[in-house]
């Protein structure tokens, strides 16, 4: 009876050190830090505000939960590779400045979803995700330059950024 | 005892409750006064392990015990309800067991809770008195439901005995009036928890203002949450009974011990094990609502951070339906004429561990998604494994396979006489293959279509058909054998220690998930206390590494199941002292 005892307290303590094991040795370690703000000087050059940009896409912004890189079979969201030309060629479809459009599309993203996808991505300006002017015209410029001429720049960009963002608090969005 | 008089019973319910609601006021108006003023963002620090690790040890612990009293009432209940109609004893007997259980697991269950009270708003104020302006009265509604549920609880297992014959239909009401209350407790600790991760823009504002309290209560994943709570209540707590039922038959010292505590464990692990097919689904419509309110929260909880952590899951599931699997081919020993089914077990437990290998295929071996996407790859054979079509195909031919273990378990004593049984065993057949087959073919085509189509079409038709294939041949087992020849009764007791302790890495893998799953829903809030509304600036306010998680998954769980002991040890120790008071008498 107290072998059985033992037995069963070394299947308790052994299975719980084995996960603790899984956990520790067989699963990448990394931590989740919460992001910080990114401060974008005035004048800032062109390349360094795609270069800040493609940092926040790839990490605050948490753009590639859903965006993949390359063109995938069953994507939720359209590839970043070639994101810029399709930005561009809705852009004038629509008859709207390539500057506004790709604005609307972060601060406002449900007032146009490109043909295939569903209404699933959030305004970035608001939390959780809570992008600054600069942060988000810097991945305005980070998505342009994905196969399109970038024209968006610091702070001058600033106004039509705030136009559609007003557009946004007007409709009442979530 | 059970001697302790009904009357004398609430009184001492109410004392109990009492004792600890006003040990747990005194000490943290104490603390407050004695301890330092909180941080300027509202903030005190725990020595040692940090605020964050003691709450998350103390929340889980606590979380453990109310899962196992909220959930085996449902079953118990049902049990003893089964035993009036029936006028069975023994399923009387194990109903009445399975009520000592919790009744005195709600003592270790308030403790714990008392500890959780005083812990919060000492080391997190400025978020307790958030929530307190936000849902405050419901606070008010938990801790007078908690005394009702208290009083019902004792007055329902105290009067057991007294209650029998005439009285049985007005005790099992009683038990009733137990379950509601308890789903009501279960209802109102989801809503805190339901508005801290999905907070409903029409209940508050985004500065943190009351809207409206109705609304507030109503977030998105608050029905889901508590619909998954309540049946992974009902798996765990049988889990932790059928962990008793192990525990007692090792430690048994007759034959009629152990052929008893035989059948509890195995009654106990089927109920868990039944109840948990319907958790997927359950799972899927809480899914559903996250993704709804914040796709974001959605595919990171899904694919972001934590994609890991479901590859984690999928080893500790195909764990759980390995020890089933292995339960019930052990058990085939017990049955005349077990031995003719012995030939499946192979096949069996070559699909069981084909579904394992793909469940926990990871998606790539990258460390993160967004590394995966920097690589714009993944592995040519692995990376068609690792995702969702591959993994719901693995899933239900997984359980397809379990689900068939069971069946050949029950039907393995008996001999149909129905005229038709050469027909029936085939019809059985083309049920189990046409089903596999479709949720292969649906599993491919998955590959093929958009996400929305795949989750929100395919998935469902996939676990649609499992479940229709498992009723289907539930009742053509039923009618097959009906008034069958039984080879011979089931030889309960008469089976091998190492079955047992099946039972208890059931039990064991379960809780473990739990502990993991609920880090997950935590950890979706990721920096925020309320998501997008009330921000963690605590120095904690970060997602650990998974392997940090896993060990305070592990630590909780040693824990719990130390005190689960201590639990199991005291009744028999009462049961000893029982059985002496009732020699002298």
């Amino acid at each position: 009876m107290k072998g059985g005892v033992l037995k069963l307290l070394t299947v308790v303590v052994g299975l719980n050190i084995f996960f603790a094991y899984i956990g520790l040795y067989f699963l990448p370690q990394s931590e989740s830090r919460p992001p910080k703000e990114t401060k974008i000087e005035k004048g800032i050059s062109q390349d360094d505000l795609i270069a800040v940009g493609e940092q926040i896409v790839f990490s605050k912004g948490q753009c590639m939960v859903c965006h993949p890189v390359k063109t995938e079979v069953g994507m939720r969201a359209p590839a970043i590779s070639t994101i810029g030309v399709e930005m561009e060629k809705s852009a004038k479809e629509r008859n709207m400045k390539f500057e506004s459009y790709v604005f609307e599309a972060l601060v406002n993203p449900s007032a146009y979803i490109q043909k295939g996808f569903e209404n699933m991505m959030p305004p970035i300006h608001k939390p959780p995700t809570s992008l600054n002017d600069g942060e988000l015209i810097a991945v305005a410029a980070y998505l342009q330059s994905r196969g399109a001429k970038v024209s968006v720049s610091y702070p001058e960009s600033v106004p039509v950024l705030k136009e559609q963002i007003d557009i946004e608090a007007k409709k009442g969005g979530k | 005892m059970a001697d302790v008089s009904p009357s004398k019973s609430l009184i001492k319910g109410v004392i109990k409750l009492t004792l600890f609601l006003g040990v747990g006021f005194a000490v943290l108006f104490i603390l407050n006064k004695v301890l330092s003023a909180p941080t300027e963002d509202g903030y005190r620090f725990f020595p040692v392990i940090g605020s964050r690790v003691w709450v998350w040890i103390i929340a889980q612990l606590h979380l453990n015990f109310a899962a196992f009293v909220l959930g085996v009432p449902i079953f118990a209940v049902s049990m003893e309800f089964m035993s009036w109609r029936r006028n069975d004893e023994r399923l009387d007997r194990i109903a009445y067991d399975f009520t000592k259980l919790f009744t005195l697991a709600y003592t270790l269950t308030a403790a714990v809770g008392t500890i959780l009270m005083i812990s919060l708003p000492v080391l997190y104020p400025k978020f307790i008195d958030h929530l307190m302006k936000i849902l405050g009265p419901t606070w008010w509604v938990y801790v007078l439901v908690m005394y009702i549920e208290t009083l019902v609880c004792y007055y329902y297992f105290y009067s057991w005995k007294q209650m029998k014959g005439s009285k049985k239909g007005t005790h099992v009401a009683i038990g009733g009036l137990l379950n509601i209350m308890g789903i009501t407790m279960l209802l109102i600790t989801s809503s805190w928890v339901g508005y801290m991760t999905t907070p409903n823009p029409h209940g508050v504002s985004e500065t943190g203002e009351l809207i409206n309290r109705w609304q507030a209560i109503k977030s998105y994943m608050w029905i889901p949450l508590s619909l998954h709570r309540l049946f992974a209540n009902v798996v765990f707590g049988a889990g932790i009974a059928a962990a008793y039922a192990a525990y007692r038959f090792i430690t048994a010292e007759t034959d009629e011990q152990r052929a008893y505590y035989d059948w509890m464990g195995y009654t106990s692990a089927m109920i868990s094990i039944g109840f948990s097919l319907i958790l997927p689904g359950i799972g899927y419509l809480l899914g559903v609502e996250i993704y709804s309110f914040n796709e974001q929260m959605g595919i990171q909880l899904m694919g972001g951070f934590f994609a890991w952590l479901w590859v984690m899951q999928a080893i500790l599931i195909g764990a759980i339906l390995m020890f089933v699997n292995y339960y019930l081919w052990i058990s085939l020993n017990k049955m005349p004429g077990g031995e003719r089914y012995f030939k499946y077990v192979k096949y069996l437990f070559i699909v069981n561990l084909l579904g394992y290998a793909v469940w926990l295929t990871p998606h790539s071996i990258a460390l993160s998604l967004e590394e995966a996407r920097r690589m714009g790859a993944y592995h040519p054979v692995l990376g068609s494994l690792g995702v969702m079509a591959s993994k719901n195909t693995a899933v239900v031919v997984s359980y397809m396979a379990t689900f068939l273990s069971f069946t050949i378990f029950k039907i393995s004593n008996k001999e149909p006489i129905v005229s038709w049984a050469k027909l029936g065993h085939t019809i059985r057949a083309a049920v189990i293959v046409l089903s596999t087959a479709a949720a292969i073919a649906i599993g491919i085509y998955s590959y093929m279509v958009t996400s929305a189509v795949r989750v929100k079409v395919l998935s469902p038709i996939q676990f649609g058909i499992f479940f229709l294939s498992i009723i289907i041949l539930f009742v053509l087992d039923t009618m097959m054998y009906k008034g069958a020849i039984v080879i011979g009764e089931p030889r309960w007791g008469k089976m091998p220690e190492r079955s047992q302790y099946a039972l208890i890495g059931i039990t064991v893998t379960f809780t473990w998930l739990m502990a993991m799953m609920g880090y997950m829903r935590s950890g979706g809030r990721q920096f925020w206390h309320v998501y997008g509304i009330v921000k963690d600036t605590s120095p904690d306010a970060y997602l650990p590494t998974h392997g940090y998680a896993a060990v305070v998954s592990s630590i909780v769980t040693v824990i719990f199941f130390a005190l689960i002991g201590l639990l199991f040890w005291s009744i028999m120790k009462l049961e000893k002292v029982a059985d002496k008071g009732g020699a002298q008498t």
